[in-house]
């Protein structure tokens, strides 16, 4: 079968000026094989310093944080603040149809370089800002982390144990919900741009966009369960070890998610129609939610007797959706991610070659997939400021001195 | 220019509770003409959650700015007609279990037959093919089966429970919003259709693809770190004063180190030499986050979001819903919009979270009761007449609200 090169977004060109805020909307655009450059001061990214390392060794190369997030992109480096730097990314802009920028609100501008200005210099460019706050409001200049827009987006206090502290997801998941949606709005641009030729402005923040990739239904259940005679739960709680339970089996654990009466049922057979488990009021969604700790021991004993697979087998067959709890191990590793081809060969200069994630989908029509590593820094300074901007090498040579690049 | 960003683009929705709802809600909220295909006998499982189906809060906040059209896809007569209404569609996205759409005879390979440029997202839990793919997997299965869920815990847990968040639905919602204007782009350009194939679990892995790299590249099995950062502390979340009331407090560089000590008020411990630089503060976290809590506990997790922020620190409530309602952020984002629904009333859902500035949106429009639109889409685009469309709800073909 021959391999389609082409990708759904292939032909533009995107600047990256992200940080953590933007890393995954980037890279949502190159996985469908938009030239996106990742523009770094000559210092580097500092997301290159993120720990882990490729084989714990601490390089500007080889954090896997770096490796993940930036692959498919190229990369050059820029310093922003200099005169130099300045009409070289001014270049740029003329050359691209999207710059991603997370930087705090106003900065740009205050380097002569904000949209306003940017405009002028190709007003067919589509230009997305993420910040923590947005671009204006009483918060606008306040600070986030992963941690912190957690808990802002008011899903973290459902985390964890009822009676713990509540725990904070791994990865930057508030920052890649912003990401998600910055990158709707940018290929929404896009298409828009197609009968206006027109480019324009998006502004959107992570304080805002963190509840709606997590759970946007928690303010709305609230407005529903405020009202009387709206069903319970309210949605505030940390209910995730009733709602969702998590039972021990012979090789690890599963997760069950049994909301209906039939699932239960389907449940009850599942584990061999134990007499304990038969009692009708178990078949009751919120008897169950309220009587948490007295079904797990009750559970246990059933649940102990078969793997996980068999488990999640069983429960395909009657009817409830119950499904291993995998380490990352066991997810890399088990048949079903490995069928799907989910993890690709990519190979590094200064890492090597290893299997990387792919992007979550395949596509029928064009190419999807990882095409080359993230970029090593100012790995494409000659290729995209000579061969496609037209500086010569003795002017690379002179920027590099003053720092410009 | 169009008037909205989608407007003239027409999608259908086979969808069942969260990925694909979602996916339809904000196409519609960008415009397009969203249809959802629904029948009584196989409801999208959240109306099922409650007494009303037309009075649920996760599946009005879904469902808003759709349409319905109630057809019984187990009829010929339904899918025959739903078949012409895929000839004036550009997108339709599918969530049912592995194989109902084939089994429907409505699955790609089938619908691209009569709609040739179709632009069709199909999303299972497990994505297609491969032995787990015809599973019936909610969001907070596929975070359990991806690793995310190993990670999401304290270090001391028994075993982790993550949240009341069904994740990775909502991130897998916005991911196949993105393909399919991606697609639709790219339809313009080239006049080709494409189908993508989204596995949720992927969505849910790719959300922690560094902790990937460090089984397939250190063969390092990440453990759950819980709050703790390995590169900034004090990194928590901080019981405060009140009931179950918390505070989440980020300290990375050593100028935000000293700006936290001043607006704690500089108490002696901060002087202490192990707290002088990042490293000894990640060395010595345990320590430090008791202290730190010793502060906060004295105070409402509200001023010690205020107090720190203001030294500039990063510090954010673990809000409650109520809480973001007040929130002043986001009421200058305009975070919330009211949408009056027939039955639920007068509801708070969450406005679209993005300020284009060539975009018009239209206004959001409340969730469809089952087969609100059955009538005005047969007239209007399958130009069927009264006594057909009377003569299939006879046959039990075509489902109208009764409401």
């Amino acid at each position: 079968m021959a391999e389609q090169q082409e990708g759904t977004l292939s032909g533009y060109r995107v600047l990256d000026l992200v940080d953590k805020k933007g890393a995954y909307c980037t890279k949502m655009l190159a996985d469908l094989g938009a030239d996106v450059i990742k523009v770094e001061g000559p210092e580097g990214d500092p997301t290159r310093s993120v720990p882990p390392f490729a084989g714990d060794v601490p390089h500007q190369e080889r954090s896997l944080y770096f490796l993940y997030r930036h692959a498919n992109k190229r990369g050059v480096t820029l310093n922003l603040e200099v005169p130099d730097g300045k009409s070289i990314f001014k270049k740029l802009v003329a050359s691209a149809d999207v710059l991603v920028e997370t930087y705090p609100p106003g900065y740009l501008a205050s380097l002569g370089l904000g949209y306003e200005e940017l405009k002028k210099i190709n007003p067919a460019l589509i230009m997305a800002s993420i910040t923590e706050f947005g671009q204006g409001g009483p918060y606008r200049d306040w600070k986030g982390s992963e941690i912190v827009s957690y808990a802002l987006s008011n899903t973290m206090i459902t985390s964890g144990f009822a009676d713990g502290a509540p725990i904070n997801l791994p990865g930057t998941p508030s920052y890649d919900a912003a990401s998600l949606i910055a990158a709707i709005s940018i290929v929404t641009a896009l298409y828009m741009r197609g009968s206006s030729g027109k480019g324009q402005y998006i502004d959107t923040s992570v304080h805002e966009t963190s509840r709606l990739g997590l759970y946007p239904w928690m303010v709305t259940m609230y407005s529903y369960n405020i009202n009387p005679g709206s069903p319970p739960p309210g949605p505030e709680g940390r209910l995730g070890a009733a709602i969702y339970p998590v039972y021990p089996c012979k090789d690890g654990m599963i997760r069950v998610v049994a909301l209906t009466p039939r699932q239960w049922d389907a449940l009850v057979k599942v584990l061999g129609e134990p007499e304990v488990l038969r009692l009708p009021e178990w078949r009751e969604f919120f008897y169950r939610i309220a009587n948490a700790n007295d079904l797990y021991a009750l559970m246990l004993e059933f649940t102990t007797k078969y793997t996980m697979l068999e488990l999640a087998e069983r429960g395909r067959q009657e009817g409830v959706p119950i499904a291993p709890i995998y380490d990352v191990s066991g997810f890399v590793s088990n048949p079903h991610t490995k069928a799907r081809g989910f993890f690709v060969d990519v190979e590094h200069p200064a890492v090597g070659k290893y299997k990387a994630p792919g992007p979550p989908y395949k596509w029928k029509g064009t190419y999807c997939g990882i095409k080359r590593p993230a970029p090593c820094l100012g790995q494409h300074n000659e290729e995209i400021y000579c061969e496609e901007l037209g500086l010569s090498r003795d002017d690379l040579a002179i920027l590099r001195n003053t720092g410009a690049i | 220019m169009p008037s909205t960003p989608l407007q003239g683009i027409r999608v259908i929705s086979f969808g069942t509770g969260a990925v694909i709802p979602d996916f339809g809600k904000i196409m519609g909220e960008l415009g397009a003409d969203v249809i959802k295909m629904e029948s009584r006998e196989n409801m999208d499982f959240m109306r099922t959650i409650g007494a009303d189906p037309d009075n649920i809060g996760g599946f009005n906040e879904s469902n808003r700015s759709k349409r319905s059209f109630g057809v019984n896809l187990r009829k010929d007569k339904g899918r025959e007609l739903v078949r012409r209404l895929i000839k004036m569609t550009d997108i339709i996205g599918e969530n049912f279990r592995g194989g109902v759409m084939k089994s429907h005879g409505l699955d790609y390979e089938n619908v691209r037959q009569v709609k040739p440029d179709i632009i069709y997202v199909s999303s299972q839990g497990f994505g297609s093919g491969g032995p787990f793919a015809d599973y019936q997997a909610y969001g907070p299965m596929l975070s359990a089966a991806s690793g995310l869920l190993s990670l999401w815990a304290h270090p001391t847990d028994p075993y982790p429970v993550g949240a009341n968040v069904p994740l990775p639905d909502h991130m897998a919602s916005k991911q196949a919003v993105f393909a399919a204007i991606a697609a639709l782009d790219y339809r313009r350009r080239t006049g080709k259709g494409q189908f993508i194939d989204m596995s949720q679990v992927e969505v849910a892995a790719g959300l922690i693809g560094e902790a990937c790299l460090d089984y397939t590249i250190n063969k390092r099995v990440q453990k759950p770190a819980g709050n703790r950062s390995p590169y900034s502390a004090p990194n928590s979340c901080y019981r405060c004063k009140g009931n179950d009331q918390w505070c989440a407090i980020s300290v990375s560089t050593d100028a935000e180190w000293q700006a936290f000590c001043r607006a704690i008020g500089n108490p002696p411990w901060t002087k202490e030499a192990k707290f002088g630089d990042v490293l000894g503060r990640v060395r010595n976290v345990e320590e430090l986050d008791k202290l730190v809590e010793e502060w906060t506990l004295q105070h409402e997790p509200g001023d010690v979001m205020n107090t720190l922020q203001k030294a500039g620190v990063a510090a954010g409530v673990c809000l409650r819903p109520a809480e973001t309602l007040t929130d002043p952020q986001l009421q200058w984002l305009n975070a919330f919009v009211e949408v009056d629904h027939p039955v639920a009333g007068k509801r708070i859902y969450p406005n679209v979270p993005f300020k284009m500035s060539e975009a018009k949106l239209p206004p959001s429009r409340p969730a469809p009761i089952l087969g609100q639109h059955t009538v005005e889409i047969c007239r209007e685009l399958l130009k069927m007449s009264d006594s057909e469309i009377n003569r299939l709800k006879d046959e039990g073909v075509l489902e109208v609200s009764k409401r």
